[in-house]
């Protein structure tokens, strides 16, 4: 995670609260907030090598399928869910946020946009593209359900998902005026939090 | 690697968990390893049900290593370079420690079906006596595998302070119900073997080795999958050149009357029904009005739960289980799923699944 979209979620999170990261990978993010934050966190990951890295790290892990696993999380007590770059990797992304809005009060999404410039230009060379967020060719890609700002936005607003905060932030991870004005177009991800 | 077998005698009288005393005992121990000068280097490992105090290296005389010896040795997953490991046979059992084949002192006989109902909480016990013994004030590590697992949780509950990590393998807080029916089902053919005579028949001079090798060999079907049977044996018929019994048709026959007698010869019968029963009454949770939360709630343990997949008797659920409570109870708790086709005993044959997490769990710092 880059570290301005890291220090985002870090300030959105709550001292003390209980985190469950879906998508967890290494567990870098659950470590920094149980350091930074004292926060009780919990990841949730498949890959045996990401777990492994978890337990290095001192992260509880959970090995579970996201897609499967997301409702077995209510009624824990969760403040804070986070699903960082793991949305569009989702078999039923729409179910997926349904449920992990019962899971936390809040939860912390971000989202690589697929509207970026850059991929348009992709798609107009007529093939898959691919950028800094998405480097996968697309024969190896995980990701299965890739959407735009202006789609996700959409979705939102379809659910009544309430967006409470939300950062843009352009190829270099960083705030601009480009990727703030015209964030289909010049944003190369998004950070929300929804309520 | 440094390698030291003793028996230690405590005098202390035990309370048992069913009331009855134990009024002074023996636990056969092996160690592993140098304990450092802090005593902070210490590992306890946990046989299963017909497990013993010989986990690693191989002894004079013998072919077959310790049980855990993949895991447990000099730069191997628990390395006894760094690392002061306790083994020991538990109460009950009969590979030295006091147990049903052991003299009273009061009737000068062996104790035979008079030796008390042991449980889950009594091993920890009498583990934490061993601790004291040692000077060691607080395991590194308690680990095992199966009802060897179900000890490391019970340490975590029964002494929280005196447990910093806890790895808890194929096993889950309690044992299903189809599970204790084939627990019921293998001491039944032991009860019912002739030379049972109410569990007091070492005073008679016999032994019931056909009930408990008919029961060991029930107990080996369910620690097996189905597909790992298919696959090592199919339909294959046994070589008549080697066959254990007349009346042996197939591959899988021949194995089961080969393992079911070969145990039979080291294990006693009343153990075994002492450690079934012992596993089948563990529930921590009853204590807790069967809240497992509630029971976990003052856990200062990290723990490192793993299940495998093709695992029947020990379904992935209950280590699944374990770990979601541990969530809700918010005390530290990593778990983790596991291929291997040998059901249960994947805990021994697939201990490579496990080896590195429970490599990185032991020497991290969380």
């Amino acid at each position: 995670m880059d570290s301005q979209l890291q220090s985002i979620v870090l300030n959105w999170i709550p001292d003390q609260s209980k985190v469950v990261d879906f998508g967890c990978g290494d567990g870098t993010l659950l470590k920094i907030l149980g350091e930074k934050k004292s926060v009780i966190g919990y990841g949730v990951e498949n890959d045996p090598e990401k777990i492994n890295a978890c337990i290095i790290n001192g992260v509880s892990v959970i090995q579970q399928d996201i897609d499967a696993g997301i409702q077995n999380y209510k009624g824990m007590g969760f403040d804070v869910a986070v699903m960082a770059s793991s949305i569009q990797c989702l078999r039923k992304p729409r179910d997926a946020m349904r449920n992990i809005l019962k899971v936390a009060n809040e939860c912390v999404i971000t989202l690589p946009n697929f509207g970026n410039w850059e991929l348009r230009l992709g798609i107009l060379n007529g093939k898959m593209p691919s950028s800094t967020q998405l480097p996968a060719k697309w024969y190896e890609t995980k990701n299965l359900h890739l959407c735009t700002i202006a789609d996700f936005e959409e979705l939102c607003g379809e659910e009544s998902f309430t967006i409470k905060k939300k950062v843009y932030l352009n190829r270099r991870g960083t705030s601009s005026w480009l990727a703030n004005t015209f964030p289909n177009l010049f944003a190369a991800q998004a950070v929300y939090l929804i309520g | 690697m440094k390698t030291v077998s003793k028996k230690i005698s405590f005098a202390d009288s035990l309370t048992l968990q069913s009331g009855q005393i134990l009024s002074g005992f023996e636990i056969m121990t092996e160690t592993y390893g140098e304990l450092n000068p802090d005593k902070t280097n210490a590992v306890l490992v946990c046989h299963a049900f017909s497990g013993n105090h010989h986990a690693a290296g191989i002894k004079d005389g013998e072919k077959k290593p310790g049980w855990w010896d993949e895991i447990i040795g000099d730069g191997k997953t628990i390395d006894t370079e760094k690392f002061f490991v306790v083994s020991l046979n538990n109460l009950g059992g009969c590979h030295g420690s006091s147990g049903p084949t052991s003299i009273s002192s009061e009737s000068g006989q062996p104790y035979g079906a008079n030796f008390p109902e042991i449980s889950v909480s009594d091993w920890v016990e009498a583990q934490k006596l061993l601790a004291d013994h040692f000077e060691i004030n607080c395991w590194e590590m308690v680990a095992g595998g199966s009802l060897g697992g179900m000890q490391a949780l019970q340490w975590t509950i029964s002494y929280p302070e005196r447990v910093k990590k806890a790895a808890i393998i194929a096993a889950s807080s309690k044992i299903s119900t189809q599970n204790i029916a084939l627990n019921e089902v293998a001491r039944e053919i032991i009860r019912k073997d002739e030379d049972f005579h109410n569990g007091n028949y070492l005073a008679k001079g016999r032994s019931p080795k056909k009930g408990l090798k008919a029961a060991r060999m029930l107990g080996h079907i369910t620690y097996l999958s189905e597909s790992n049977m298919r696959e090592r044996f199919g339909r294959k018929l046994q070589d008549p050149e080697n066959k254990m019994d007349a009346d042996v048709n197939y591959e899988v026959e021949n194995y089961l009357q080969y393992k079911g007698e070969q145990f039979a010869k080291t294990f006693d019968a009343n153990s075994y029904i002492l450690m079934t029963k012992a596993m089948d009454s563990f529930d921590p949770a009853k204590d807790f009005d069967n809240d497992l939360v509630k029971c976990l709630q003052n856990v200062k343990a990290r723990l490192l739960i793993a299940s495998f997949n093709s695992d029947w008797l020990f379904p992935k659920e209950y280590g699944l289980e374990i770990q979601m409570s541990a969530i809700k109870a918010g005390i530290d708790s990593a778990y983790i799923e596991l291929e291997g086709d040998y059901g249960h005993d994947s805990f021994l044959f697939y201990s490579d699944q496990y080896a590195d997490a429970l490599k990185n769990f032991l020497n991290s710092n969380g």
